[in-house]
């Protein structure tokens, strides 16, 4: 199978849209071809080959070069590799259904947004909404794993429904905000309340949080064989934490004022 | 055929097709482990009265289990992936989830799933907490000593044996016990098979049918030394006491390996030790597809 490295001819001047740019679809093409396919720019739409100089490489993946106004990339992602060199813009990853999205840079608004398998890892920060809703959509991230080396923006993990997003460093403002089900885990402090709303899910702490969202209510500190489990089946889990888990934490939970049993575990 | 002066008999062990499954039961100390895994396992010795067979197959250290603490493994046993899927869930529910600090995770991987938390996860009564991650879901239940952590569910096989068979035939009790603790320690090492009776042993053999209607088994009674003057005897003049081992396997391959390791033991002890001969229990044929010929089996 040939892959393809897609490098940007200059800066884009304004905000373009690759999603649906995924290995299925360039299956089977050649560079001709796919220089040919039409993705939005700004207000028109352009052929991928005015934006990208487009050649094949051995490794079967695909292989891009990012900008901050560059989103939608590995959006609708089912199968194969997207490696990304540089930040890209919003919704990176959005809708994937498997495959792999790895991005040497930082990411905008949304990354991840409705995924539901896959694997994305990102080497800097995130932008807000991580793993957030679709439009439309009333749950956001279904599945698969985001693992995040930086900082994730404000509302982490809005909504979140299944899967796990890993952030190495701090989350913002409203971080677990509505979520539904799912981990969210969080190696750094947390900016503001987190929680607010949640129905189900964990949120997976390295410190206390300054500031508990109202209701909340503090069940105390328990040795968690659930922690156990999943530091051993979740590797990532236990990296994230830089060591082996104890099993032991202090587990907050609510949103009871929601009538919610999500749990904010701060690891001991 | 003659091993250490035991006759191995022309005769064959004949067994049938079973659903089975493997649990991993972890606990804070090997000690509650193990008493949750005994627990589980009790009064399940045939599925004749107990609707199905299930035993400890082996001790797990703490580094192979899900969670890290000391684990024992059990295999459960019955005659069709739907009494299976009955028996499972409720002997997890009375006996492990009750025992404290333990755990219940799936030992096998594949085939149709049997329910864990599947059906447990309402005992949580709305508090509990499912988790999907690395591949598998697990519950967890919140009691009285903290939470019950188990899988949503466990694999499966539909093509395990059940009902691998010897005979120790001997001159007396003495010896015959001996030999079948004997066999019943070095059979404890095959994997994928468990030895369903007390201690691995069984002393009550039955034949199929008895002369009381709705009788589905009764005494062996070709092989009960106190009717030997019945006519209908198969011991030899100066066998004083028979006892039976019975194997379940994940496969016919796993049933035939923990035979003859258990015969090996058995005809180790031999002639000296007051063992006459090895048999095997069958009903013609008629009961299972399988098999296990003695003496192929020892060749």
């Amino acid at each position: 199978m040939t892959g393809w490295r897609l490098e940007l001819r200059a800066p884009l001047a304004a905000r373009a849209d690759l999603s649906g740019i995924v290995p299925a679809r360039l299956a089977g093409l050649g560079p001709a071809e796919i220089g040919r396919l039409d993705v939005p720019l700004g207000t028109r739409r352009v052929a991928l080959g005015e934006l990208f100089s487009v050649r094949s490489i051995a490794s079967p993946v695909i292989e891009l070069t990012g900008d901050p106004r560059l989103d939608g990339v590995g959006a609708g992602l089912d199968e194969g590799t997207i490696l990304v060199e540089g930040t890209v813009g919003a919704h990176a990853g959005s809708g994937m259904t498997g495959g792999r999205l790895a991005i040497a840079g930082d990411a905008g608004e949304g990354l991840a947004r409705g995924m539901r398998a896959g694997r994305v890892t990102l080497s800097g920060d995130a932008g807000p909404r991580v793993g957030g809703a679709l439009p439309g959509a009333k749950a956001g991230m279904r599945g698969g794993v985001v693992a995040i080396a930086g900082d994730a923006g404000p509302r982490a993990g809005e909504r979140l429904r299944g899967g796990l997003i890993l952030v190495g460093g701090a989350a913002g403002a409203d971080a677990a905000a509505g979520m539904i089900a799912g981990t969210l885990a969080v190696r750094g402090g947390l900016a503001g309340e987190a929680g607010v709303g949640m129905r189900r899910g964990s949120l997976i702490l390295a410190q206390e949080p300054r500031v508990l969202a109202t209701g909340f209510g503090d069940t105390g500190e328990h040795d968690l064989i659930a922690l156990l489990v999943l530091a051993r089946r979740v590797p990532e889990l236990t990296e994230l934490f830089g060591g082996p888990l104890t099993g032991r934490a202090r587990r907050h939970v609510g949103d009871r004022l929601v009538g919610g049993e999500g749990e904010i575990l701060v690891l001991c | 055929m003659n091993l250490n002066g035991v006759e191995i008999r022309d005769s064959f062990a004949e067994a049938f097709p079973m659903a089975a499954t493997r649990l991993v039961i972890t606990a804070d100390t090997p000690s509650w482990a193990e008493t949750a895994a005994r627990s589980m396992t009790g009064f399940a010795t045939s599925v004749v009265g107990c609707g199905c067979e299930a035993a400890i197959e082996r001790t797990i250290p703490g580094e192979e289990t899900p969670d890290g603490r000391p684990g024992i493994a059990v295999l459960v046993f019955a005659m069709s992936l739907k009494a299976l899927r009955k028996v499972v869930p409720a002997r997890v529910g009375q006996c492990v989830l009750t025992a404290p600090s333990t755990a219940c995770y799936s030992g096998l991987d594949g085939g149709p799933n049997v329910p864990i938390g599947k059906a447990l996860r309402f005992f949580g009564d709305g508090h509990q907490i499912a988790k999907s991650l690395g591949g598998g879901r697990i519950w967890r239940i919140p009691v009285m000593d903290g939470e019950f952590v188990c899988d949503h569910a466990a694999g499966s096989i539909e093509t395990a044996v059940g009902g691998g068979n010897f005979l120790i035939l001997a001159r007396s009790r003495t010896a015959a016990l001996l030999a079948a603790e004997g066999a019943v320690a070095a059979m404890a090492g095959v994997a994928n098979t468990i030895l369903p009776f007390p201690g691995g042993v069984v002393r009550s053999g039955s034949k199929i049918g008895a002369k009381y209607p709705g009788l589905v088994a009764s005494t062996n009674d070709a092989y009960c030394p106190t009717l030997r003057a019945h006519g209908r005897t198969a011991l030899p003049p100066d066998a004083g006491s028979v006892l039976e081992i019975v194997i379940d396997g994940l496969s016919a391959a796993d049933v035939a390996a923990s035979m003859r390791v258990g015969i090996h033991a058995v005809c180790a002890i031999g002639e000296a030790g007051g063992i006459l001969a090895v048999d095997a229990g069958n009903y013609g044929g008629r009961l299972g597809p399988f098999h296990f010929k003695l003496r192929e089996l020892m060749a």
